[in-house]
């Protein structure tokens, strides 16, 4: 049958890279993620200059705005074995990273219509969690919402994440928002339609030490409490899920067939068309540059488009809401942390759950396009908004995979990519009212895990901004409680 | 060879892909999305179309594996067999393609069973079945001027380090300097090959391709996967300057089957004739720019039947072949292998001829990613349609220790791209303490 292919790795036409501009996606980097151009095999070695040329010449760009995506090693298919073969210095912290400078946007880029001069909120962060709050107010009455954005949807963690939803955490809260979370992910496709591919094929923990063990038996007392049906498995039975797993230095492991794997991106385009459609604007592009502050409220947002005079703020900024919190005065307590992470060439299926060793923070799943995706959290990462990427991580990850899977030995590394953790002292989120500034809200410091978190957290405070009733979540997890010393500590972080 | 139980007659050491084409099995594989046959297309690891199992390991590029005797090939996502695939049905059933987004979104039951089958026929290749030999340990290298790509601006800067007695190290991705001096369509003024002999002894790595320009508390250096005689080796490389003449890629050009086996790049048909005496019988030559005017002349003079040649983007220029002339909208034709070309002329008619080959010559597209990595800017030429690394006339870039030379900046001669070598090489030996 004829086509004009433009990406022929991921079979993509040129009349795919129109449906993308028509649904408003006009940015390489946009265009990239919604029709798959470039993610393939070559990386875009082939494809990125005719696509940039289209948008170009149909006018969905200016000739100023016409960027490339940001380049990822390897520039070539890379074993995992001949990664591996560097050597890791633990002792020593990873510096660098690049590309460097890859979040200089260009003014080109920016809209040119005007913001409107007010909106009731005023939502800073086109993350998950701000788009999926703006959904969640517009259903719940209240449209006259604006997103500010400053860069494209999926800029920020919500683009850069392994896509691993879970219900098995260490702290009642989390479970049962993770589970509701999940429950509203295997609706929305029917709500929003898009298709987020959720696929349940279980999370696999595994643990090294008696501490480790200890831990994943006490979850499965909890979780069973839930209703979630976690279960701790023996090493063979670890290896009957997961064929070819060496269970080397393992001495337990938990498992829940109903946790899974989603695809990120589609999450941001539901939510964000979904709040379109009710009249919400969200905005990319716009970069927040300073507040208005009177009488303990915020008065206006400024950004480099103009300023919005606002009713009530949120601060849904992920690893970046500290810097956003300084223009308001604010101090919060959250910590940017670079996390690394790869992705491998698509194979056929071969591994159903998500898998985790618990003590290094190494997991890897495998994707709905067959890619081998994982990441590993690396203990001497100094603070900071780094997004670069090292040599270092994939050859530590390359190593430790490598450790409990032999057999992808050969397997070819495609591209490398980092993004933020939002970290906070106790790994719990900060939610709700900010102490002397009433009207600005905080949902930040999710600590790696908030795009499983938010379809539930947004439900949840939509419902208590619209009704103003009370909720425990936000008293809970409320900024005071650092400076109160009532903190509970969330112990299930990996990556 | 053994291409799924039939031997393949072989030359060693030639690409795999080649051999294939030379038995006449130019259908290697099945795309991903839609299973549309697939044959080699760019014979520079810069697409997907050759990608096979071979030797057990999945999603090879056959256009740059040397061959060997015994080599055990595999079409890869195919149902029952690559030349019978059931799910062609899917490209049939979707002529205006399949928007995986929005498909079956929400409806009940079926979005399930779409989830599952999707998840069976995505992926490429399976898994390797047995686990992989260590390398040997990775080597830490430290030079003063790390050479990337050993083409005509690559060379030319090693023979002026070379003379200057700078120590440096040239790393090519190819089993063979020269790049299109040595694989393109021949150029009139361009510069011969450096002999490598008499370049500084050991300092041209051959098969040792740059993966990424990386930076650690050591400061910058390049990672290199060398093919080394027992077996491939990580190369870390810290140098005082980086010298980034990788060229470019051969770049898609949306046209309808445009992907149809038999449908090449102009780079890898030169490439295919010069160096292993495989070419096509008629061939129609679409495209645009001094190359495809080049790869006409060199068809015709080995032999091959030129059957079009039509230039998408401006008249032909004096001199050009006796069939050029501008057209648009062209069109491969054929059902698993090429057997027309046809396009519009300017006059608007549409004119179709016979031909076992379509040859796409278009400038190629600055590999900047690299230099991008670096820190060095990328701009978009509007007018040539491609990114490209913004250098000064002495291939400095934004970053102080990356210098730039060749197809990266945009496209030119042979010459032009020697030229502006030697310039970059006198630019960062100045600056060197």
């Amino acid at each position: 049958m004829s086509k004009s292919l433009i990406c022929s790795c991921e079979d993509v036409t040129a009349d795919d890279v129109r449906h993308a501009v028509s649904r408003g996606y006009c940015d390489v980097e946009s265009v990239k993620r919604y029709t798959g151009f470039g993610t393939g095999i070559c990386q875009g070695k082939s494809c990125l200059s005719a696509v940039a040329a289209l948008l170009e010449k149909e006018k969905a760009l200016k000739p100023a705005a016409v960027v490339p995506f940001t380049p990822r090693p390897p520039l070539y298919p890379t074993e995992l074995r001949l990664l591996a073969s560097a050597p890791v210095d633990e002792s020593a912290p990873p510096l660098g990273g690049v590309p460097e400078a890859v979040e200089d946007y260009t003014p080109a880029l920016r809209p040119t219509e005007p913001l409107p001069a007010k909106a009731k909120v005023v939502i800073i962060g086109g993350g998950i969690m701000g788009l999926a709050l703006a959904y969640n107010l517009a259903r719940a009455g209240e449209t006259d919402v604006v997103v500010l954005e400053r860069g494209y949807l999926c800029a920020g963690a919500s683009g850069r994440n392994g896509g691993g939803v879970r219900m098995q955490w260490g702290t009642p809260a989390l479970v049962e928002l993770a589970k509701r979370s999940i429950d509203l992910m295997k609706g929305f496709a029917r709500e929003l339609g898009i298709n987020v591919w959720l696929r349940q094929g279980g999370y696999l923990f595994m643990a090294r030490t008696a501490a480790v063990a200890k831990k994943l038996e006490r979850n499965v007392t909890l979780h069973n409490r839930f209703g979630v049906p976690t279960r701790l498995i023996t090493p063979d039975a670890a290896r009957d899920i997961v064929p070819g797993l060496t269970m080397k230095n393992c001495v337990a492991a938990s498992f829940n067939p109903e946790d899974g794997v989603i695809f990120p991106w589609p999450f941001l385009w539901g939510y964000a068309q979904g709040a379109r459609k009710l009249g919400v604007r969200v905005e990319t592009y716009t970069e927040v540059k300073g507040f208005d502050l009177s009488g303990g409220q915020v008065r206006k947002v400024r950004t480099d488009r103009g300023d919005i005079a606002c009713d009530t703020v949120v601060l849904a900024s992920g690893a970046w809401s500290p810097e956003v919190a300084k223009l308001a005065g604010v101090q919060l307590p959250n910590e940017p942390h670079r996390h690394e992470i790869l992705s491998t060439e698509p194979l056929k299926p071969f591994l159903g759950p998500l898998v985790s060793v618990l003590d290094s923070g190494l997991y890897f799943s495998q994707s709905m396009r067959g890619e081998i995706v994982g990441g590993m959290g690396d203990p001497k990462e100094p603070a900071g908004l780094n997004m670069g990427s090292t040599l270092r991580f994939v050859s530590r990850f390359a190593q430790a995979l490598m450790e409990q899977l032999p057999h992808v030995g050969h397997v070819k590394v495609l591209r490398q990519w980092a993004g933020c953790y939002d970290v906070t002292p106790d790994n719990n989120p900060i939610l709700g009212r900010t102490p002397g500034l009433d009207n600005l809200l905080q949902m930040s410091g999710f600590v790696g895990h908030g795009f499983m978190m938010a379809p539930a957290v947004a439900e949840r405070m939509a419902k208590w901004m619209a009704t103003g009733e009370s909720d425990e979540l936000f008293t809970r997890f409320s900024l005071r409680r650092f400076s109160e010393g009532s903190i509970e500590r969330e112990d299930m972080i990996i990556g | 060879m053994n291409l799924e139980g039939e031997n393949i007659p072989a030359v060693e050491g030639e690409p795999v892909a080649c051999s294939l084409i030379a038995a006449g099995e130019s259908m290697l594989a099945r795309s991903v999305k839609y299973h549309r046959p697939r044959g080699p297309y760019c014979f520079a690891e810069a697409c997907s179309h050759c990608l096979m199992r071979v030797d057990g390991l999945p999603n090879v590029y056959t256009c740059r594996t040397p061959a060997r005797e015994g080599m055990k090939l595999e079409r890869q996502n195919a149902f029952p067999s690559a030349k019978v695939d059931v799910f062609e049905t899917i490209d049939w059933f979707f002529p205006h393609g399949l928007d995986h987004h929005e498909m079956f979104a929400g409806v009940p039951v079926v979005e399930k069973v779409m989830a599952k089958v999707a998840r069976q026929l995505a992926g490429l290749g399976l898994l390797p079945k047995e686990p992989a030999p260590a390398p040997p340990p990775s080597r830490t290298l430290r030079t003063r001027v790390a050479v990337v790509g050993g083409g005509g601006a690559g060379l030319a800067a090693a023979r002026v380090l070379t003379d200057d007695g700078v120590p440096f190290l040239l790393f090519e991705r190819a089993d063979h300097v020269g790049g299109r001096l040595a694989n393109g369509a021949p150029e009139s003024g361009a510069p011969a090959v450096e002999d490598v002999a008499t370049l500084a002894p050991d300092s041209v790595h051959l098969r040792a391709t740059a993966l990424g320009l990386y930076d650690d508390e050591h400061g910058r250096y390049l990672a290199v996967g060398a093919w080394e005689p027992d077996g491939p080796r990580l190369l870390k490389v810290y140098a005082e300057r980086f010298l980034l003449a990788p060229g470019g890629h051969p770049p898609t050009v949306p046209f309808e089957n445009n992907d149809l086996p038999g449908v090449y790049a102009g780079r890898a048909a030169s490439l295919l004739l010069r160096r292993h005496d495989v070419a096509p019988q008629v061939a129609a030559l679409v495209g645009w720019g001094a190359e495809l005017y080049a790869l006409a002349a060199l068809m015709e003079d080995r032999g091959v039947s030129v059957a079009a040649v039509v230039d998408l983007r401006a008249a032909p220029p004096p001199g050009a072949h006796a069939l050029a002339t501008q057209g648009s909208e062209p069109k491969a034709h054929g059902l698993h292998h090429v057997t027309a070309f046809s396009f519009a002329t300017s006059s608007g008619e549409r004119r179709k001829v016979a031909c076992d080959a379509v040859l796409v010559s278009v400038p190629v597209s600055p590999s900047f990613e690299l230099a991008r990595q670096g820190g060095a800017e990328v701009g978009f030429d509007e007018a040539r349609g491609l990114f490209r690394v913004v250098a000064d006339a002495d291939g400095r870039t934004k970053a102080k220790d990356v210098f730039v030379a060749g197809d990266v900046t945009g496209g030119g001669t042979a010459r032009q791209a020697a030229e502006a070598g030697r310039r970059a090489a006198r630019a960062l030996v100045g600056g060197l303490s």
